[in-house]
């Protein structure tokens, strides 16, 4: 079976000659499905950059991505917003919920862009929302939430389209600690779900949830933890 | 699919717009100011060109060829032999009766004479009209009291009258006139019939009655002036009006009827012919140019307010790089972004247009119901302004939607 994340000598160099900066130095990368990765890092080491080109936001200088068994290194930017759509859900420290839209069409975006029909797409929203905990918020608009129930509508929405990869940046970050927990809590029920996890994060503490942790310092993997 | 998402982009785009209600009708002001004033310029030189067609109907319609007499030479003294020349006579009606008789629809002459008329109320210098033919009919008159000329007043030039309205209060200021005796220099004529009054105000810039001078008219048979008053042996008149409905037929007539006078005139043209209908299309072609001025104006308003559509659009750009980042991230493409930007100008557009169409008919009331004009507005202005409207607004969306639909998702993603 293809892993869901498959880098080989990933390299990202920002600028040109002189004021070039090399983010990344050459990555290889291995995720199966069905794990949850922590990729750690201090800030400068490279970690957003891996996590833009993990994510598709962006395409590495040279090296080969496989995402899914599909190489994407050299995709259109369409082809790439297709993928996304497709194969990945992203959650964010700041949520990134549209505040004008109510919970449940927030949750059904990733559909929309799919191409479902409405219908498919408020029943799915619902099942959803009723997975992630908070099945009585959809029709409220995100300013209405607390920050834990934010969380959960961006897992929701991210899982919408049933992605290979649920790619989490610092998911906790803006969130007290109690909350924060339940908020991984719930990461690794849906890892036992069968979800693949990778969550970006500085903090190590919450890296120690995860089954597997990768270290990236100075653009390269420092180590890998088994 | 496609349609699903163009009804999800009228929503998303509708939400916009009412969540951002300031900035929204701020963006369509230009809009709603350059068709208010495409549709009211259209309307006001539509109300003016309906009204002269209400005035030329009164006046017995336009579609006549006037035939006259014209000085024989512009400068100098004419030749003996254009001075012998008789003018228009009743020879050239009588000539002309063969032509083309399926599209002439009426004929009329005219001779008129200046001359002492005295009632035993009044003794004025005035206009006589000798008239023959179907004058009355094609000049818009009726009769109020009385009958009108008959063929055989004016075949055998019977001492018989009509009274415009004003004329019979002038010589007959108690109201007896039908059937009195008025004196037209020395020849007694009974007066058979009072027209009716004619009335028409053009707008209120313009109040006085158009018809003034027609209700003054007094009229007999032609022929009465030309032997009577005139002693004219030659039965000249002053002009032969020819009712031609079809238009097409206009030009072969002309070009025949000039075949058949030119001999009457020893080969000299001393008539003029007089197209009423392509003079009064003529002198309408002003009203297209001032609808070009209106269309400039709405134009000038619309590039104005596009270009400060473009400005609040780029400024609002801004504010939305977070979410057009997230969108992006959840899978939608650019073209999908520069869509839903498109969807939105195009619905503000629009409304702005329909507001911008109201406006409009506002105005053009305002501005004829000032003027004193009855409001005439168009389908075909309706159509214009719109179009035009929707036209720049389109045209002034592309530019800031492409710019939102270029964003790098990462970069939009991270924009703070």
């Amino acid at each position: 079976m293809n892993p869901v994340i498959q880098t080989r000598q990933i390299t990202k160099t920002f600028g040109s000659n002189g004021t070039a900066v090399h983010a990344l130095r050459g990555i290889d990368l291995d995720v199966a499905k069905g794990e949850f990765l922590a990729l750690i890092g201090p800030s400068g080491s490279g970690k957003s950059t891996l996590m833009a080109i993990l994510g598709c936001l962006d395409r590495p200088t040279s090296g080969t991505y496989a995402l899914d068994g599909e190489e994407v290194q050299s995709l259109s930017g369409r082809e790439l917003a297709a993928i996304r759509n497709r194969k990945i859900g992203f959650v964010f420290q700041s949520y990134n919920l549209l505040p004008k839209a109510s919970v449940a069409r927030n949750v059904e975006l990733p559909l929309l862009y799919a191409g479902v029909a409405r219908k498919e797409r408020r029943e799915r929203a619902l099942e959803l929302l009723d997975q992630v905990g908070i099945p009585e918020k959809a029709a409220k608009l995100p300013g209405e939430l607390s920050g834990g129930q934010k969380q959960r509508v961006s897992i929701a929405r991210a899982l919408a389209a049933s992605p290979a990869l649920l790619l989490a940046d610092e998911p906790t970050g803006a969130l007290d600690s109690k909350t924060g927990a339940e908020i991984l809590e719930l990461f690794g029920h849906l890892n036992q779900q069968g979800n693949t996890v990778v969550l970006v994060t500085h903090d190590l503490g919450i890296a120690a949830q995860a089954q597997r942790r990768v270290v990236l310092s100075d653009g390269l993997v420092a180590s890998k933890e088994e | 699919m496609s349609r699903r998402l163009f009804r999800e982009r009228m929503n998303e785009a509708w939400l916009e717009i009412r969540e951002n209600l300031g900035r929204a009708s701020l963006q369509s002001l230009g809009i709603m100011l350059g068709v208010a004033s495409v549709l009211g310029g259209f309307s006001i030189t539509d109300s003016f060109k309906k009204r002269s067609e209400q005035l030329y109907v009164k006046m017995g319609g336009l579609d006549k060829l006037n035939v006259q007499t014209s000085p024989v030479a512009t400068e100098g003294s004419p030749t003996a032999m254009r001075a012998a020349n008789l003018g228009l006579r009743q020879q050239d009606r009588e000539d002309s009766a063969e032509l083309k008789p399926g599209e002439v629809q009426g004929v009329s002459m005219v001779r008129s004479v200046r001359a002492r008329v005295r009632s035993a109320q009044a003794d004025q210098e005035r206009q006589v009209l000798g008239i023959g033919g179907d004058h009355l009919a094609m000049e818009g008159y009726s009769v109020a009291q009385g009958r009108s000329l008959s063929t055989q007043d004016v075949e055998s030039a019977a001492p018989v009258a009509l009274l415009g309205s004003s004329a019979a209060t002038d010589f007959f200021p108690n109201g007896d006139a039908l059937g009195s005796i008025l004196r037209i220099g020395n020849t007694p004529v009974q007066i058979v019939g009072v027209l009716e009054e004619r009335y028409f105000v053009f707008s209120k810039e313009n109040p006085r009655n158009q018809f003034w001078r027609r209700n003054r008219i007094i009229a007999v048979p032609s022929s009465l002036v030309q032997r009577r008053l005139q002693g004219d042996v030659h039965s000249r008149l002053d002009r032969i009006t020819y009712r031609i409905p079809r238009i097409d037929a206009m030009p072969d007539f002309i070009s025949e009827l000039k075949s058949i006078l030119k001999p009457n005139h020893r080969m000299e043209e001393d008539f003029r012919l007089d197209d009423v209908q392509s003079r009064i299309r003529k002198r309408n072609n002003n009203g297209e140019a001032y609808n070009l001025i209106f269309v400039l104006s709405g134009v000038l308003a619309l590039l104005g307010g596009g270009l400060v559509n473009v400005n609040i659009q780029l400024a609002s750009l801004k504010e939305r790089v977070k979410e057009i980042g997230v969108r992006m991230a959840l899978g939608a493409p650019g073209n999908e972004i520069f869509k839903s930007f498109m969807t939105e100008a195009l619905l503000l557009t629009s409304l702005g247009g329909l507001v911008g169409l109201g406006a409009g008919v506002i105005f053009s009331w305002a501005i004829t119901t000032i003027l004193g004009v009855p409001l005439a507005m168009a389908f075909s202005s309706f159509m214009w302004a719109y179009l035009l409207a929707v036209v720049f607004g389109f045209a002034f969306a592309l530019y800031p939607a492409w710019r939102a639909s270029k964003l790098s998702p990462m970069e939009a993603l991270h924009y703070e």
